[in-house]
């Protein structure tokens, strides 16, 4: 899992039906002390993240067809937690 | 598995019900000798094994979530083992 921040919302009309009804963000990996890292990520909303919030996502393979109880669920980053502090130390 | 450092703790009080009560670190993967192998990453500690500072073994992807004692949750990394020493 890793921290992130939600920076765009991404709405489509055409899609699996497994993303129907459901919030898709684009986020930008963070380190802890909150400074971008990497390429942006797509992921799917599951606590009611917003744009501008520090959360946690992740998510193993086929973890999403449980989550969401779908039979059939492409879908492999979820957005799990929204972040209200983090204490860091670095190495 | 790998071995990791806890570099820091993670609040959230808005999260998955899964991950109710199970505390959030902040790891540094690290080689035996201590030296930084790639970014930090947040793991679940749904044992309570770790705390700040300590020496971990940790596991990634869907086996993260056999560490739960639901045998679920939505995670891909997971602390296991706190490492006493390295011989």
């Amino acid at each position: 899992m890793f921290l992130a921040r939600v920076v765009n919302k991404v709405t489509s009309s055409e899609k699996h039906c497994a993303y129907n009804g459901k919030i898709v963000y684009v986020v930008q990996p963070v380190l802890p002390d909150g400074t971008a890292e990497g390429s942006e990520w797509i992921a799917i909303d599951y606590v009611g993240a917003g744009i501008g919030d520090i959360v946690v996502c992740g998510g193993a393979p086929g973890v999403a067809k449980s989550v969401f109880n779908l039979d059939m669920a492409p879908i492999r980053t979820l957005i799990m937690a929204i972040v209200d502090k983090v204490d860091y130390r670095d190495i | 598995m790998k071995l990791g450092v806890v570099t820091g703790v993670v609040w959230a009080s808005k999260k998955v019900k899964e991950l109710d009560g199970c505390r959030m670190y902040i790891l540094q993967p690290v080689s035996v000798d201590g030296n930084k192998t790639d970014p930090p990453l947040v793991a679940a500690d749904p044992k309570n094994i770790a705390s700040g500072g300590d020496t971990v073994v940790y596991v990634t992807s869907t086996d993260a979530a056999q560490a739960f004692d639901s045998g679920f949750a939505p995670v891909n990394a997971s602390i296991v083992a706190l490492v006493d020493e390295i011989s």
